[in-house]
């Protein structure tokens, strides 16, 4: 046990909490906007595996990070959309659309994979890119922190910037109140004319895209190159950290860290405690579901409070009125 | 909407060529088609076997599938049988055809031995193998118990036990760059599970008969994909070569294994593979990762193949209905020799493996096995020489 306190204690386990969290974070955010607008994008652990996959044949074809990261994202995009049209043109299920991009993805990207290097398992004969880390001047020199925080790949910083950028579209942007009101109700905003076709396809696009990047983080960053079902149901989590972040752009960064971090927990925990691996493995899982109780449980007590304060206020009001 | 539709069909058969043309890639170098007239180079007298090798995937895989080539070319060779390999695909949408396929050449009744392998053929080897109970299939890698069938499985905790005996010593070469003077070693496995456990018992068994006071530090990816999550494996790696100071890490976790190397490239450890060369693998494109593979724990597909054959040529054997386990005395486990290999094993660490192999031949060594095993004995032995109590 004194090991892993030590170990938790070092600025590198800091650092991995960061690094855990961006894919988690990016597929967060993707399922955050889509479910935003109404439509739920169940597909984000496919089209993580496809642009996955992409980033690594065409910064490897290439020799270019930027070409293997912008194919990732037109990948992305294109699977958002192809769910959508699915979805809204061909009037299937969305979630029928989003699992078949999921089950694509673990079969479509040994094809390609295949097609591309004849590789099978992984990517071994594609030499690829990586997206650059980036050391922060002035914060990089800070002790401890400097380690925590400076030298990750470029896209850990974005997916923190994207936070930002999601909340500032759909609460400061005309689009962002389209897409919010298409998404409490449909009819409501088809009646004051705004085509919520074409909203629902841009949502989409945008949950693409963010998918887009966690996958380009898995292979382009987290690690070089890409291996068959790499996603690993980080994009399943990312569904799961926008349920618990209340579909809000925060929230859901605040579930992701929380993720993050108790992975980075149940990495160093295995095998220094009298616990099965089984157990140990499933701790992030437990630490959310003991969250989530914790969250009902207080949103219930200031519910209660609420109600307790407004049925007194009605009898002091009504002994007033007496 | 109508034209979408054709171009829709348009793109899936142009898909389903592609992927038929895949599969008979001449890269592979298969045989199929060359089996007429090669009777000539068959010794005189010898019986020769006319067999059919499915795979149930596709050659070039540097894996399971090349080294069952690898070994039936061998004896086609030696003029022991002709064959013919068929390649049936291995992805998910394959899976329909390795049936269909079984079922088909068993119908034909042309061969007289079928071979297939790995445990996904299993099943389906149990329910056609039982239709036609005058074909002799042989199994390699995974046992099925019918009187028509040759089973031949490979004894993982032997090979856990050369991996250990190999990463021992390795670990304690304190003059090889990047190995430290802690006597740690670490093993990362897919899952907690019996067979993966099978390959640790004999990895910590085989690294004490070097030096007793050696650490091993085993973890598990876990998960729903704890053999394709190489995310994850790295994270793993990364503790274990900062905090606990392990130099050599041995994969059990199949394609989570590139991120175990990663962590070792980056990091300044050692790697070692499994199933397949990895190092050979590693090397067309990834010269970094290859560079930190110090050798690869196999499985001798081949070598079982050719014993099983000659066994029923040469001696007359009749093997159907029982289940051959072949480990490191019969050749059936071994290690990948060559690339980096022997710029740290010598001469007298081929001392050591042939003392062990006598050891184990003559039943002095008994390599323990993780099977019938209870949870918890397993859990003691790593907690005995797990270097984080």
């Amino acid at each position: 046990m004194q090991n892993v306190l030590n170990a938790m204690m070092t600025p590198s386990f800091g650092y991995a909490i960061l690094r855990m969290t961006t894919p988690i974070l990016f597929a967060t955010l993707a399922a955050v906007i889509a479910s935003k607008a109404g439509v739920s994008n169940i597909g984000i652990e496919g089209i993580m595996m496809f642009s996955a996959l992409a980033g690594v044949i065409f910064s490897g074809m290439t020799k270019s990070w930027v070409v293997g990261l912008l194919s990732a994202l037109v990948v992305g995009v294109f699977l958002g959309l192809m769910i959508g049209f699915f979805a809204l043109k061909l009037n299937t299920d969305i979630v029928l659309a989003g699992i078949a991009v999921n089950t694509l993805g673990g079969g479509g990207t040994i094809f390609f994979l295949f097609l591309a290097s004849g590789d099978r398992g992984a990517s071994n004969s594609i030499t690829s890119e990586i997206v650059p880390k980036i050391n922060i001047p002035l914060i990089k020199d800070i002790p401890i922190l400097g380690e925590v925080l400076s030298g990750h790949s470029g896209l850990t910083y974005f997916a923190f910037v994207c936070v930002i950028l999601v909340y500032v579209l759909l609460y400061k942007t005309p689009l962002g109140l389209k897409m919010r009101a298409v998404g409490e109700n449909r009819d409501a905003a088809d009646s004051v004319g705004v085509s919520v076709n074409k909203i629902s396809y841009i949502a989409l696009a945008l949950s693409g895209l963010l998918a887009g990047l966690a996958g380009a983080f898995m292979s382009m960053g987290y690690m070089k190159g890409f291996t068959v079902n790499m996603a690993a149901g980080r994009g399943f989590i990312g569904l799961a950290a926008q349920a618990m972040g209340q579909g809000e752009p925060i929230g859901g960064m605040l579930a992701s860290l929380l993720f993050g971090f108790a992975n980075a927990i149940a990495i160093n925990l295995q095998g220094a405690i009298s616990l099965s691996p089984q157990i140990i493995q499933s701790f992030p899982y437990i630490l959310v579901i003991v969250s989530l109780v914790f969250y009902s449980l207080s949103t219930r007590n200031r519910l209660k409070r609420i109600k307790r304060a407004a049925i007194e206020s009605d009898k002091t009001e009504a002994k007033d009125n007496s | 909407m109508k034209k979408l539709l054709a171009i829709l069909l348009s793109l899936m058969l142009i898909i389903g060529l592609a992927a038929c043309g895949g599969e008979k890639a001449p890269e592979a170098g298969t045989d199929s088609g060359k089996t007429d007239g090669e009777k000539e180079t068959v010794a005189e007298g010898k019986e020769v076997l006319k067999v059919v090798n499915l795979i149930n995937g596709n050659l070039g895989d540097k894996s399971f599938h090349d080294s069952c080539e690898a070994g039936l070319s061998a004896l086609k060779e030696e003029g022991y049988i002709e064959y013919k390999t068929i390649q049936m695909g291995a992805t998910e949408a394959d899976r329909p055809k390795w049936k269909s396929t079984l079922e088909e050449v068993s119908e034909q009744g042309e061969y007289d031995v079928i071979v297939v392998g790995t445990y996904n053929m299993q099943e389906y080897l149990i329910e056609v193998a039982e239709q036609y109970p005058d074909q002799k299939y042989i199994s390699y890698d995974a046992a099925v118990d019918l009187p028509n069938v040759a089973s031949i499985t490979y004894k993982q905790n032997e090979l856990g036990y050369l991996i250990g005996i190999l990463a021992a010593t390795f670990t304690t070469d304190t003059s090889i760059e990047n190995v430290n003077a802690d006597k740690v070693i670490g093993f990362i496995g897919g899952g907690d599970i019996p067979v993966i456990n099978d390959f640790l018992v004999g990895y910590i068994e085989g690294a004490k008969f070097v030096d007793p006071d050696i650490k091993v530090d085993a973890q598990y990816v876990g998960g729903t994909s704890g053999w394709s999550d190489p995310a994850t494996a790295k994270e793993l790696s990364n503790v274990m070569i900062t905090q606990y100071k392990v130099d050599a890490i041995w994969n059990v976790a199949g394609g989570s294994g590139n991120g175990m190397a990663e962590a070792c490239a980056e990091l300044g450890a050692w790697f070692i593979g499994v199933d397949s060369d990895q190092e050979q693998a590693f090397s067309e494109a990834q010269p970094e990762l290859a560079a930190v593979t110090i050798t690869s724990g196999l499985k001798r597909v081949d070598n079982s193949l050719i014993a099983v054959f000659k066994d029923i040529i040469d001696n007359g054997a009749s093997p159907w209905g029982t289940t051959t386990e072949l480990g490191l005395a019969e050749g059936g486990v071994g290690v990948a020799t060559e690339g980096n290999y022997s710029k740290f094993f010598g001469d007298e660490i081929n001392k050591v493996i042939e003392k062990a192999k006598a050891g184990i031949d003559d039943g002095s060594i008994v390599v323990s096995s993780a099977f019938g095993m209870e949870t918890a004995e397993v859990e003691a032995l790593r907690n005995e020489v797990s270097p984080r109590k």
